[in-house]
């Protein structure tokens, strides 16, 4: 990941206070704003955790932030970069992943290629008409994180076999392919059983610390456990900011959410 | 209109002026010295005037094609066949009957009926298929274009016109000035105007219908969400239904005016599938306003650049379309 | 689907072992063909076969991997012939530049290759549908254009005697050394497109098929990656058309007419969009009936010229009740038959 190293030591030299500064970002779906005017700071190596009710315009603030389509206004920086025009692909190569909260695997390879993918996403060679040695460090390091992920059993079946808690963590796995910098976590515990939320926590706390990330989640048990900062959304705007604790205590917020019906 | 001129305010400066040099090198007289440079009026009024007419051709052709397309997702690509075959017929049925207007109401339902029989015995069965209507469109191009191969042959068709519309007339548009210094006016072939205020009314009632209609309603608002339309009951099988049947009509009495003022032969269908492939790619897939300024674009191209550059006629249509490709993927009027 | 990282991991076995023996028979036939076939065969039904079916390769490729149909190969094999008839010697002298071969060849696939990415760098900017109406229409006016132009093109008369160098004091037009030639290309690119389709870039090529959005979730320029499988495609159709160009002796526009371009569609439809084994199949099917179609056409009283119809009503049938061609159906024939017990008959449960 020599490329990673040398993009990171480049960007160094800009001040990096923040991971991830969204300014004034809105987006319009004709004349219905998704989100509307969003201003969001996330320090490098912060856990912050979204919450918010069904359409108050959380995955649309994510699809902004990854490039899945342009903000109408306002602007995004990664590391210090102002990346707000830059197509999804040159986010990813600046160290930004994410999940989706459906999951978009590539059925009709195996787990192995899958993250094989990722990894190549990542790094130089994409273009390679060259099929890979045995010994390729890529294929190592999708070893690795097959491992990370608790998959090595499943590693040659197709995606399309797995279970639905196995492709969620799959989706982890190729999220932390290369050298992320910063994850954002579309619910990545929804439909996931008790025992499986447990080890997706164990994962989630795992990550190195260097890793920030945002996870939406729905369920406050592990958003909370997770994350050390909260940011409520409501209507596509920010509604509050806080630590777990002030959120899970401040009275505007158990009226609107959860008392809400979620739980 | 006016939400375009509000949204864009540079383009449409541009195409005012564009249009405004257009009008006034159609209207005024020309100066000997622009005569050196550009040539005779006459010969640019021929252009002009025939590239309108070819565009109203064209947009006959294309309006069924996009509207197809726009509502079923399915590239018809034997609509260039249709087209022909309504040729065809029409010649056959104007030869037989000794009437050329008689032709138009017996091809419209003739290739209608067709079209019918395809919609409803093939493309229903692979709804959703889009690649596989396709191609089984570009099948029944090559058997329809071997068949009207096997009954018509290879010499080449062209159907009678009635009196009343043979002959020129004249316009109240200057071509020149003659010897003695009187003014000359422009004479036009009056079948080429007649096509062109026939595409006209058809434009026009298309878009009343489109827009003032129930059956409008359905149809608009199946081009923007077709999921949206099933979901709401309507038996959206009758408004495709309705909408192959009308685009292949319209199809084939294009047919019938194609062979009036030009000729039919083999080929004359991949030409005018061709014609109404760029038509729709420039004007926008699915839009009858954006059929109507394709075809005209097209038109004036390939009649003005068969008059200035012979060679390089088909190269400006190629350039068009590539061009709006490149900064309108969705063509002009598309969304 | 490729798996790249798996057969890494197995216990390795020689790539030989690993080629299914039918294989190996087919490959034994093709390298002797010349003992027992006769001129005629080798020349115009395996020489012809192997070229329609590298061009409809490249067709597969984009479609089979990259999820793009592509309606331009036949252009960009017709622009590679072009090219040979253009920089290489031929019998319109005041055009043809007569270059020598090690020179127009590769400038001619290069030339070939480079309007093919062309093509593609517009034709992705939309998608499914709409990539085979731009490519249609970009192959329609390459047919109408080069008929109009005279300068480059020699307008509808084209290009005669187009032949192949006399390499190594062979000469290639004759049938053993055409045949020879046309089975190396063909091997050649099948197994290209065999191999690439494991490498990286074939991979991602599939992955941007399959799922586009998470492609560039990932970090690939989807759209970089569908032109650069253009580019590739290109490459393999201008070989086909310089050796077809090289097979009639002549160019001319309706190398590359409409017809014809629906026919490398057809051709791959027929064998099955899913392998790079069906473009030969189909090309093999397609070759028989237009060589051996007037026979049968004439035998039952009608004429010789409604060869095209037999055609179309094939692929119609094809399409209608086949979608994945032949090769669909041959798999679905040894799925039942392997459900079937050998000796009853019977289908297991």
């Amino acid at each position: 990941m020599d490329g990673t190293n040398a993009m990171t030591s480049r960007l160094g030299a800009v001040s990096t206070g923040s991971a991830l500064e969204l300014r004034g970002v809105t987006k319009m779906f004709g004349a219905l704003a998704a989100i509307s005017d969003v201003t969001l700071t996330v320090r490098p190596g912060e856990r912050r955790a979204v919450l918010g009710s069904n359409g108050a315009g959380k995955t649309t603030l994510f699809n902004c932030v990854t490039g899945d389509f342009l903000p109408t206004s306002g602007t995004i920086r990664l590391f210090g970069e102002d990346v707000t025009t830059f197509p999804a692909h040159e986010r990813i190569r600046r160290g930004l992943r994410r999940t989706y909260q459906i999951s978009l695997l590539f059925t009709g390879l195996s787990v192995a290629d899958n993250v094989y993918l990722a990894c190549r996403g990542v790094s130089r060679g994409r273009f390679s008409l060259l099929r890979p040695r045995r010994g390729d460090p890529l294929l190592t390091r999708s070893a690795e994180l097959v491992e990370a992920v608790r998959l090595t059993a499943a590693r040659d079946r197709l995606v399309s076999e797995l279970s639905y808690g196995q492709q969620r963590q799959l989706e982890i796995a190729l999220a932390l392919a290369g050298a992320p910098r910063f994850i954002l976590f579309d619910e990545p515990a929804a439909g996931l059983s008790p025992t499986e939320r447990a080890e997706l926590v164990a994962i989630l706390t795992g990550l190195p610390s260097h890793i920030g990330f945002i996870i939406i989640e729905h369920d406050m048990d592990v958003a909370l456990r997770v994350a050390e900062s909260v940011t409520m959304m409501h209507n596509g705007r920010v509604f509050k900011e806080g630590t777990p604790a002030e959120i899970e205590t401040d009275p505007e917020v158990q009226e609107l959410y959860l008392g809400g019906g979620h739980g | 209109m006016q939400r375009y001129i509000q949204r864009n305010p540079v383009w449409s400066a541009v195409l005012a002026l564009l249009l405004a040099v257009l009008l006034w090198l159609v209207l005024a007289p020309w100066s000997q010295g622009m005569e050196d440079v550009l040539g005779r009026k006459r010969v640019f009024l021929n252009a002009v005037f025939s590239g309108i007419t070819l565009g109203a051709l064209y947009f006959l052709v294309a309006s069924g094609f996009t509207l197809i397309f726009g509502l079923m997702r399915n590239v018809n690509l034997a609509h260039g066949s249709l087209y022909l075959l309504g040729g065809y017929i029409g010649f056959e049925v104007s030869e037989a009957t000794g009437s050329w207007l008689l032709a138009f109401p017996v091809v419209f339902v003739l290739i209608a009926v067709l079209g019918l029989l395809l919609q409803h015995q093939v493309f229903r069965r692979m709804e959703g298929q889009e690649l596989r209507q396709t191609m089984v469109t570009i099948g029944l191009s090559v058997v329809l274009a071997d068949v009207m191969l096997w009954i018509w042959g290879g010499q080449s068709y062209t159907i009678f016109l009635p009196d009343w519309l043979s002959g020129p007339m004249t316009l109240p548009i200057i071509s020149g000035t003659g010897r003695g210094g009187e003014v000359v006016y422009l004479k036009f072939p009056m079948v080429r105007m007649a096509i062109l205020f026939a595409a006209i009314v058809i434009g026009v009632a298309m878009w009343l219908v489109l827009n003032r209609t129930r059956l409008g309603m359905l149809i608009r608002a199946g081009v923007d969400d077709r999921d949206m339309l099933t979901a709401t009951g309507i038996r959206i099988q009758y408004v495709f239904l309705a909408v192959f049947c009308f685009g292949a009509g319209m199809a084939g009495i294009a047919g019938i005016v194609g062979g009036s003022f030009q000729s039919l032969s083999p080929g004359e269908d991949t030409r005018f599938l061709l014609a109404s492939l760029v038509v729709v790619i420039v004007g926008g897939m699915g839009s009858i306003p954006g059929a109507a300024i394709g075809a005209l674009i097209i038109g004036l191209a390939e009649q003005i650049g068969l008059v200035y550059a012979p060679t390089y006629s088909v190269v400006f249509t190629f350039l068009i379309m590539a061009v709006v490709l490149a900064f309108r993927p969705q063509g002009l009027l598309g969304r | 689907m490729a798996d790249i990282t798996k057969s890494r991991t197995d216990t390795p076995t020689l790539w030989v072992e690993r080629v299914h023996p039918a294989v190996w028979a087919l490959g034994l036939v093709m390298l002797f063909m010349p003992a027992f076939a006769n001129g005629f065969w080798l020349f115009q039904v395996f020489g012809w076969t192997f070229i329609l079916g590298m061009i409809a390769l490249s067709l597969m490729f984009l479609a089979g991997y990259g999820g793009m149909v592509s309606l331009i190969q036949m252009t960009v094999a017709a622009l590679g012939g072009y090219g040979v008839a253009i920089l290489g010697p031929s019998g319109v002298a005041q055009i043809s530049l007569g270059l020598p071969w090690w020179l127009y060849v590769p400038l001619a696939i290069a030339i070939a290759a480079l309007f093919a990415t062309l093509v593609g760098a517009l034709a992705v900017r939309t998608e499914g549908i709409y990539t085979i109406m731009i490519t249609l229409a970009m192959a329609s006016a390459f047919f109408y254009f080069t008929r109009q132009n005279y300068g480059i093109f020699n307008g509808y008369s084209g290009f005669n005697l187009v032949v192949p160098p006399q390499l190594f004091g062979v000469d290639w037009r004759q049938p053993v050394p055409f045949y020879y030639l046309t089975l190396g290309c063909a091997a050649l690119a099948y197994a290209a497109v065999v191999y690439v389709a494991r490498s990286p870039f074939g991979l991602a090529l599939q992955g941007t098929r399959d799922n586009p959005r998470r492609m560039a979730a990932l970090g690939f320029n989807v759209t970089a990656h569908r032109i650069a499988a253009y580019t590739f495609a290109g490459a393999i159709a201008a070989v086909g058309g310089i050796l077809l160009v090289w097979q009639n002796a002549q160019i001319a526009p309706g190398t590359a007419g409409l017809p014809a371009v629906f026919d490398i569609l057809v051709i791959a439809v027929v064998g099955g969009l899913r392998r790079p084994s069906g473009a030969f199949v189909g090309a093999f099917i397609y070759v028989l009936l237009r060589t051996f179609s007037p026979d049968v056409l004439t035998a039952f009283g009608l004429s010789n010229e409604r060869f095209k119809m037999l055609i179309g009503f094939g692929f119609l049938a094809m399409v209608v009740f086949s979608p994945d061609g032949v090769l669909g159906l041959w798999d679905r024939w040894r799925a039942r038959a392997g459900r079937r017990d050998p000796l009853t008959g019977k289908e297991r449960g």
